[in-house]
């Protein structure tokens, strides 16, 4: 057991991360707004957690205090909102894939940025970042709490009054307009909400990863968390969690195939260095045969009716 | 007797869509307790009036008072709270959720849960194949049973004005009459009716006045049965 999680600890870790990035995403995509904005405010707040530990506590001897973490991740957090709520009134006036281009844009804006400031460390990026936890498995301490709240708080957004308007809004806006139901507040306040789990994301994951430079956060790891949200599902928070930890693992998964003996050496390398490409074709294929994504309410409800036949 | 009362009052309204005026010097009032009627071709801008009372749409110049009050720039949920529901074109019902969902969602400027509750009862009394079908996904309902569902939702607001677009579209004749004795039941319990349709006949004999538009100008106006006789009218719209 030890064993395995000595070589696996990293990836599991890092597939929770990616669920809650997946979740992320959604939270917008609740409104029907297709903002790939996420990458850009987990950069942001790993920049802040990378900032705050390496030149403001500078905790010396032993390990960093977790305070310090839970710290560090609610400044984040508060950062990201607003800074979300700054670019989503603007950002939201745009629909579909002029909004997706847009926060492309925004992400680009964030990453130039991060590459040509020297509090960011330039190109270098920070390096050092001080750990909490002896080994990577431990950050599950932070990871998987984290990932509860989030989904325990959406099972339950779901199912009130202002889930209630994200849906409407995102079945027809028109329509939720004349109801009485305010688009734009509830678009920004969706998109801020997903900018707040990802900056609190990305601080954890600044710690996780030891460094954080302008490779943390680009238009790669956009299309990455549209994957695993489009074919995880759109429909419930369930979807983005499940895609978001098998996207995660994907490319590990494929290294490892493109290890197996034997196979012709180029296809060895796709497997390695064709992620993006592989994921396109998924995308496409996904919206074709699984246009609501593989994890559908009606797979719950389906679920719920044969237990009740039984 | 005294003058009755506008609970709706427009003035000068002027609406554009990019360079096409579509609405010019409307003037219109719609009194306590009345059903109005807008009756006018495909692109008269009947719809385009609603769209701009229920401030879906902005005005270009001009104004509009609801009870005394100008509602000329308010955003359209702050207008449903001041009691206008609009009931669009095509119906617009969410046809990914179910019949409750949607009515529930007709009332969502409301907080009292007691008296939401009291309405969800009273629309299932006036439109039981609403109840019946309660917990089916509205998209899965008929045209005339989505027409009642968009109906019963503007209704959840507890509206003083219902702005009606186009209630007959694409129904056949026998879902058109119950539609329309709903309307007319509506009247008789107080609710005010701003009515748009293409079904000038039908329209004008479930209304007290009526206005006829064409080319985004109020051509005509006057008692609805004098329109049902006037010449024009007969000629233009009733056939």
């Amino acid at each position: 057991m030890n064993g395995f999680l000595s070589t696996y600890g990293f990836l599991i870790v890092s597939m929770v991360m990616g669920a809650l990035l997946g979740l992320s995403l959604y939270l917008p995509l609740m409104t029907g707004q297709l903002s790939l904005a996420s990458p850009g405010f987990y950069a942001l707040g790993g920049y802040i957690a990378a900032i705050l530990s390496t030149q403001v506590f500078k905790v010396s001897d032993g390990l960093y205090p977790i305070g310090l973490v839970l710290l560090e991740m609610s400044i984040a957090g508060v950062v990201s909102g607003v800074l979300g709520v700054l670019v989503g009134i603007p950002a939201l006036r745009l629909r579909g894939i002029y909004l997706a281009i847009a926060t492309i844009a925004f992400v680009e804006v964030l990453r130039v940025l991060s590459l040509n400031l020297d509090i960011t460390g330039g190109a270098v990026g920070i390096f050092g970042i001080p750990q909490p936890f002896l080994t990577p498995i431990e950050y599950l301490w932070i990871a998987i709490p984290l990932l509860l709240v989030t989904m325990v708080l959406l099972y339950r957004l779901e199912r009130i009054r202002l889930g209630r308007a994200f849906t409407a809004i995102r079945e027809d806006e028109l329509a939720a307009g004349a109801m009485g139901i305010d688009p734009t507040h509830y678009k920004v306040l969706a998109f801020t909400l997903g900018a707040i789990l990802a900056g609190v994301v990305g601080a954890v994951s600044a710690h996780f990863l030891n460094t954080w430079n302008a490779r943390q956060g680009t238009f790669d790891a956009s299309i990455v968390y549209l994957t695993s949200v489009l074919i995880g599902g759109t429909r419930t928070f369930v979807g983005p969690v499940l895609g978001g930890m098998v996207f995660t693992a994907l490319p590990e998964v494929l290294r490892a195939i493109a290890d197996t003996a034997g196979l012709p050496l180029w296809l060895a390398q796709f497997l390695r260095d064709g992620r993006l490409i592989i994921f396109g074709v998924l995308i496409v294929l996904g919206t074709i045969f699984f246009p609501q994504g593989l994890v559908t309410p009606d797979l719950f409800k389906r679920q719920k009716n044969r237990k009740s036949h039984s | 007797m005294n003058p009755p009362i506008p609970l709706l009052e427009i003035r000068e309204l002027y609406v554009n869509y990019g360079g096409i005026q579509a609405l010019q010097n409307i003037n219109l009032t719609v009194n306590a307790g009345e059903v109005v009627t807008l009756i006018g071709a495909n692109g008269a801008g009947k719809s385009t009036t609603l769209r701009a009372i229920s401030r879906l749409i902005n005005p270009r110049s001009g104004q509009i008072v609801y009870q005394g009050r100008d509602i000329t720039r308010r955003p359209p949920h702050e207008v449903v709270r001041l009691g206008i529901a609009h009931s669009p074109e095509g119906r617009r019902v969410l046809a990914r959720q179910t019949v409750l969902d949607n009515l529930e969602l007709g009332a969502y400027t409301r907080s009292n849960s007691a008296e939401v509750k009291a309405d969800l009862d009273r629309q299932f009394e006036i439109f039981p194949r609403l109840a019946e079908r309660r917990l089916q996904l509205a998209g899965t309902l008929s045209g005339g049973e989505q027409q009642m569902l968009a109906l019963a939702r503007a209704l959840m607001s507890r509206p003083k004005l219902l702005l009606l677009d186009e209630p007959s579209l694409g129904l056949a004749p026998a879902i058109v009459r119950e539609i329309f004795s709903i309307i007319r039941d509506l009247r008789a319990t107080g609710v005010t009716i701003l009515l748009v349709e293409q079904n000038a006949k039908l329209a004008l004999e479930s209304g007290d006045r009526g206005y006829v538009l064409e080319a985004g100008r109020i051509t005509l106006t006057g008692q609805a049965a004098n329109l049902l006789n006037d010449d024009q009218v007969r000629k233009a719209y009733l056939g």
